[in-house]
């Protein structure tokens, strides 16, 4: 008796975490409709087909670099959200090795938004083994929030400022196609 | 009368029950870069049910990178995850069995410049086991070939993404607490004890389903498909009982675990970002009452933090605590 009480105590507490979750259950039956906002063109701001606004962050040698300074000498600046975490690694690694060299004039930055400290983000690019590439530091997760981004987001801002790519890196297709059909 | 022989038939018959113990991990949750267990809580022979808690508190130590290389965090982070698991087992005839494993995870990441604290559940594990045996397998003497073969244990396990996914309505990567996919593994569990001896070999092979995804952390993003890689687990062990006087027993085992995930399918390319490998060692006590209805168990996994222990995995140390009730 004790035991069939417990079973039901268990479903009891089962359908209750459960039912606390709230929308966090969308996994159980994933939609597969294209939900995205529609946006204005020619508006400020951070998402696809908006006027990037601009910004200035450190690299990790204490050089101050802004988005529009950057573009105008480059055909595009693209921001990698870096966490120093093995997805990080493994999306970084991949894109050094297969997009960059094929667009010698695109402007890589990754975007370090956890360390907080430019001397903790360069003792973490060493660590990784970054030194070759440029690495700018989001202290305070400013662009992190205002990109609305998170661990593997990829921006890609054509010369014109505007935001061509915002969403997971997955595996850099998305990346090398946007960035064959930039203007 | 009380002889080295009749104690030490109900011994080894416990030993049996803390051999199956060492596999009754609780489901982990999975994290953002993979994790998650392919078993499900397994119930001795004989047994009508058990319950299961467990409270694992897993500390990160850098990471394996795509090439192997072990890789250190950066300075002055502290990267911890704590799950509560809550586990039970039934029988459901005289071969079968079935178990459910509802994790709760806290995820505690601390930076010099981010601090981040969350918790939900994590992805719940559905188990069905078929036993190919109808004696217990464990002697305490071999006297011919039949002492020899070991318990053999079939099981499915279905893992459902309860847990809170990188496409559920999160803010970021520190938010996750599961994988948000299904996953199918079939499950093969030797099990031979010995008297003192125990051995034990898991191997389980999981394919995880097809999905849409339609949003990214929070943001929708253009609908694809996606898949994660097959995945595959062997873990063995050797363990070592002893009788105490009240008639209890406890049990060290020792065992090595490989775990590896191929790489992925995403939007009709190849996604290697999530393909893994993780090898580690791990000890455990346990300890069964007189009646054997009792079972404390204290686990400790350790991944070793040098390069070509794993690949494109964070490194971890997983202290566990469990305890289970088993109801004759």
């Amino acid at each position: 008796m004790s035991s069939i009480k417990f079973r039901y105590a268990l479903l009891l507490l089962i359908g209750m975490l459960l039912s606390a979750c709230g929308d966090m259950t969308d996994d159980l039956l994933p939609s597969g409709d294209d939900k995205r906002p529609p946006v204005e063109e020619g508006t400020s701001g951070t998402q696809v087909g908006q006027q990037a606004p601009d910004f200035s962050l450190y690299d990790t040698l204490g050089n101050s670099r802004g988005l529009y300074t950057e573009l105008a000498t480059a055909e595009a600046v693209v921001l990698y959200f870096n966490m120093w975490c093995p997805i990080c690694d493994a999306h970084a690694s991949h894109m050094r090795a297969d997009i960059m060299p094929a667009f010698p004039n695109v402007q890589f930055f990754l975007v370090d938004y956890v360390t907080g400290s430019i001397t903790d983000s360069r003792a973490a690019q060493e660590a990784n083994g970054y030194t070759d590439m440029d690495v700018l530091v989001d202290i305070g997760q400013e662009q992190f929030d205002a990109y609305r981004a998170s661990m593997g987001t990829t921006v890609v801002i054509d010369t014109a400022g505007i935001v061509q790519m915002n969403e997971d890196y997955k595996d850099g297709a998305r990346l090398r196609s946007t960035l064959e059909q930039l203007p | 009368m009380f002889t080295f022989r009749n104690r030490m038939v109900p011994f080894a018959g416990a030993i049996c029950y803390l051999s199956l113990a060492l596999f009754s991990q609780p489901a982990s949750a999975a994290s953002c870069c993979g994790g998650g267990s392919a078993t499900s809580l397994v119930l001795p022979k004989f047994s009508q049910s058990m319950w299961d808690v467990a409270v694992s508190m897993e500390n990160y130590n850098g990471f394996w990178d795509s090439d192997g290389i072990y890789r250190d965090d950066p300075p002055d982070t502290d990267l911890n995850q704590y799950r509560l698991s809550l586990g039970y087992a039934m029988r459901l005839g005289s071969r079968w069995q079935a178990a459910v494993v509802m994790p709760y995870v806290w995820n505690s990441n601390q930076y010099t410049g981010l601090s981040s604290s969350t918790r939900g559940l994590g992805d719940m594990t559905l188990g069905l086991t078929y036993e190919a045996f109808d004696d217990i397998k464990c002697v305490w003497k071999v006297r011919n070939w039949q002492d020899m073969v070991p318990a053999i244990y079939y099981g499915l396990a279905l893992t459902v993404p309860t847990g809170i996914s990188p496409y559920d309505n999160v803010a970021n990567s520190f938010d996750i607490t599961g994988r948000g996919f299904y996953r199918l593994d079939a499950n093969l569990l030797l099990d031979k004890t010995i008297y003192p001896w125990t051995a034990t070999l898991l191997m389980s092979y999981g394919r995880y389903l097809e999905r849409d995804v339609n949003r990214e952390y929070g943001n929708y993003v253009e609908p694809y498909r996606k898949q994660l890689g097959d995945r595959f687990q062997a873990t063995a062990s050797l363990g070592y009982g002893v009788s105490l006087e009240n008639m209890a027993t406890v049990t060290l085992s020792l065992a090595y675990a490989h775990l590896q995930e191929d790489a992925g399918k995403v939007a009709g390319g190849t996604d290697f970002s999530t393909e893994m490998e993780k090898n580690s060692v791990s000890a455990t006590l346990a300890y069964a009452n007189m009646d054997k209805d009792w079972i404390f168990k204290m686990i400790w996994s350790h991944a070793s933090p040098y390069s070509g222990h794993g690949r494109n995995f964070p490194v971890t140390d997983i202290v566990t605590m469990e305890v289970s009730h088993v109801f004759h």
